[in-house]
């Protein structure tokens, strides 16, 4: 009976698996993954350990954006007041129990995993967001904070310590996806040390990509799916069947620019990747499991830290996975994780990042409510399109 | 995995272990706790093992687990609620059309001690009524695992998606049964029927039932009886015929309004909720009463013989959600799982003097959310399960025993 219902869950897992393989040419792909020619990816393994329990109790809500400084320490962002009533009992009037209480919305770790920094909130002079979104340590070292929240329309300036620098547009202003002024529940920065340009994925209100000057928060530039001009039209629902559309939906995820002046947007709910020189024409596009509905597949992006950063590392939360894309021709060469609470498992993987070592980093959303280390094995023969959860070699028993 | 990263995962939770703690002790437990307070204190040393059980296949995920059992094989079987505790984002899969990740587990599962699955089953059949939402489950000498079922109609939502969102069958009736079936599935007997719940003085009915458990010794059934009704009810697991019921202090129970948990007032004089009963091998019955706080011990006849309050100003769903016992011969210890605290505490069985914790909140290993099952293997090692959005089952490893109360 065990095997039989097995066989039928297998069968029914397969036809999905195969589903969404159709339209980016995986299937193909698998052919040459198996034969004898050895297509080589960086392979990675999940240290279920890291980070170190937190210090006081304290708890992580839905985790939303990772970054890396220079000196490879990680920094996350979260949402405490997601936790629910039972998350939080010792935070609630009178406490419910002794665990726990809401962490500060800002963390950093050292490569260990210790905790060494901790801040975050609303304070005097900006306008903390109602749903925190995205965070960037920038070449100069400064913290930039994005926000999803419903009147969220501005972009923050930290120091590292959480001293406040700078608001690029204000609470409740948004103008839609034209207005030089204000974001659009903006998602996420990047600022590229070439120019001290910041590009914003302008977000979950928008539907665009906007590039101010770092420093003034002036306008330069912005642009929609293939480099149009952007509109708020409602495109209704994702039809993976339909002809591509025209315009990001909402959110635009990321925004990352490489070092060879490509950037690549995420367009999430359109399970696409569009790339674009930093003046807004349009390169190209990937799709990537296409037929993903809901929340979509194109998360957030982190580039392996080659100096030709020939990977990309794609965060799916719909498929909860990490893809391993090859950078020059977007085709995916192997992915990692799976659904699950367990270590190298996901639910809704949402913000990754890489350290100078390789190393990536991976936060959940939803309930996920993690941040994950993998660390870099270097390459490896490329054996299995999905990886599964990418468990110690030591751990097979 | 190195040495090095294994230790240091359990200790957090110790340093905090003598937290508002308040113990009720009895006049006789006082005079336990000094005749044993010669000897020095020494707890189980536990780590985590945060590589068990192994990935499941198929893309499967777990619900909210709400049940953990170890048999004689030492083969650890889990129970969860499925697809009904699961958000339409981590069952979509199922969904039509599929929106991408992840499929249902079955409901019952069953690892091996490397965290191999061995088999799973589980859901609704002809003759039976599958748990709505289940509670507990216990693995008898036999090899057959009993199911408590808890649910009361309806499911609430849970989060973006909301439960059930793939749910198109007609809303089953509210459990009031608990349900034995052979180790691989095959009906055996259900005692009580969903949708006709007994109150607390029948001797056919039960109200959601919590948790079940066997005395092989007399081969009878002890049913935690519940978040429905307040009692502790047994029954023959040969017929399932009624032997006898009780309430807290082995008094009868009754349906009299409690308000709610005040840690002030003085001791209820009825349980709260009943959500473990679990038999000794000396014969002392061990009742979880949950927003109560306490545990109350009693004779197998229902014989109120003590009780201590753990964590005494917990409000919420309460500090003592389930119990297991050490394995050792004497069953030196007892493990007491706290989902509202986050953690486990270890009780000196005979003096149930609280010796330490461990746990605290949080989705990384080691950590809980909503840790309410818990039972121990014959090597000692220590199994819990989480409910709510924790949706785990964790192994600690046992590593001897060690100074009690010490940050290991």
């Amino acid at each position: 009976m065990r095997a039989k219902r097995d066989i039928l869950a297998g069968t029914l897992l397969l036809v999905l698996v195969i589903a969404l393989a159709v339209g980016q040419k995986l299937v193909a792909k698998t052919t040459a993954a198996q034969g004898t020619s050895a297509v080589m990816a960086p392979k990675f393994e999940v240290d279920p350990l890291w980070p170190k329990p937190l210090p006081n109790h304290w708890y992580q809500g839905m985790t939303i954006g990772v970054s890396v400084d220079d000196k490879d320490n990680v920094w996350i962002i979260h949402r405490p007041d997601t936790l629910s009533q039972s998350e939080a009992a010792a935070d609630q009037k009178p406490p419910t129990g002794t665990c726990c209480s809401k962490a500060p919305p800002v963390l950093e770790f050292d490569p260990q995993g210790n905790l060494i920094g901790h801040w975050g909130g609303p304070g005097p002079g900006y306008e903390w967001p109602e749903s925190n979104h995205g965070i960037t340590i920038d070449y100069k070292g400064n913290v930039w904070i994005g926000g999803n929240g419903q009147n969220d329309a501005q972009i923050l300036k930290f120091t590292q310590d959480g001293k406040f620098l700078a608001q690029f547009g204000h609470e409740g202003k948004n103008g839609g996806s034209n207005d030089t002024e204000n974001f659009g529940r903006a998602a996420k920065i990047f600022v590229d040390p070439k120019t001290n340009e910041a590009y914003i994925s302008d977000g979950y209100l928008n539907h665009r990509v906007v590039v101010i000057d770092a420093d003034t928060g002036k306008f330069k530039r912005y642009w929609g799916a293939y480099g149009h001009r952007p509109d708020d039209t409602n495109l209704g629902r994702y039809n993976p069947d339909a002809p591509p559309a025209q315009q990001f939906r909402n959110p635009v995820h990321c925004a990352e620019l490489s070092h060879d002046q490509l950037l690549y947007v995420c367009d999430r709910v359109n399970d696409r990747i569009q790339v674009f020189r930093p003046d807004g024409t349009f390169v190209k596009e990937q799709f990537v499991a296409k037929r993903s509905l809901a929340d979509g597949s194109v998360w957030d992006i982190a580039f392996s830290k080659d100096p030709e950063q020939k990977y990309i590392y794609l965060a799916d939360g719909r498929n909860e996975k990490v893809y391993i894309i090859l950078r020059d021709t977007l085709e995916i060469l192997t992915s990692f994780g799976d659904g699950g609470r367990q270590p190298g498992e996901f639910f809704g993987v949402h913000s990754i990042a890489t350290d100078s070592k390789g190393n990536i980093y991976t936060t959940e959303t939803y309930e996920g409510r993690r941040v994950q280390k993998f660390v870099y094995k270097g390459l490896a023969p490329v054996t299995k399109l999905d990886q599964g959860a990418p468990w110690p070699a030591s751990a097979s028993r | 995995m190195s040495e090095r990263m294994r230790n240091r995962a359990i200790g957090m939770g110790v340093a905090f272990a003598a937290f508002v703690v308040v113990l009720v002790v009895r006049p006789n437990l006082l005079e336990q706790s000094t005749a044993h307070a010669k000897e020095k204190p020494e707890a189980p040393n536990l780590q985590v093992d945060p590589l068990w059980p192994k990935p499941l296949p198929n893309h499967w995920v777990l619900g909210s687990v709400t049940g953990v059992a170890v048999d004689s094989e030492d083969h650890i079987w889990v129970i969860h609620r499925g697809a009904d505790s699961l958000n339409a984002l981590e069952k979509g899969a199922i969904l039509d059309p599929p929106t991408g990740c992840c499929v249902p587990a079955p409901q019952v599962l069953e690892f091996d001690e490397a965290g191999n699955l061995l088999g799973n089953w589980g859901g609704p059949g002809p003759g039976f009524d599958w748990p709505r939402s289940t509670g507990g489950l216990f693995v008898a000498s036999n090899g057959n695992v009993w199911i408590a079922a808890a649910g009361l109609a309806p499911a609430a939502s849970r989060g973006p998606g909301g439960a059930g969102a793939a749910q198109a069958n007609a809303p089953s009736p509210q459990d009031a049964q608990v349900v034995e079936f052979s180790g691989r599935g095959q009906f055996v007997l259900e005692i009580g029927h969903a949708g006709k719940p007994g109150g607390n003085d029948s001797t056919t009915g039960l109200n959601r039932p919590a948790g079940v458990s066997l005395d092989p010794r007399a081969n009878e059934v002890y049913v935690a009886d519940g978040f429905g009704n307040r009692r502790v009810v047994v029954f023959d697991a040969a017929t399932g015929a009624y032997k006898r019921h009780w309430g807290a202090y082995g008094q009868m129970p009754d349906d009299s309004s409690l308000g709610p948990y005040d840690p002030n007032a003085a001791p209820a004089k009825q349980f709260r909720e009943v959500t473990c009963a679990k038999v000794s091998k000396d014969g002392l019955v061990y009742a979880c009463d949950r927003q109560g706080d306490r545990l109350q011990v009693f004779h197998t006849d229902g014989k109120f013989v003590k009780e201590v309050t753990v964590a005494k100003a917990t409000l919420g769903e309460g500090s003592v959600w389930d119990v297991a016992f050490s394995n050792d011969p004497r069953q030196r210890f007892l493990y007491v799982a706290d989902g509202q605290n986050k953690k486990v505490w270890v009780l000196d069985r005979a003096s149930l003097t609280i010796l330490s914790s461990f746990g605290d909140g949080g989705r990384y290993p080691s950590l809980f959310y909503g840790v309410g099952s818990i039972a121990v293997d014959s090597k000692g090692n220590v199994y819990t399960g989480e409910t709510y959005e924790g949706k785990r089952v964790q192994k600690f490893a046992y590593k001897g025993v060690a100074p009690a109360g010490q940050d290991r």
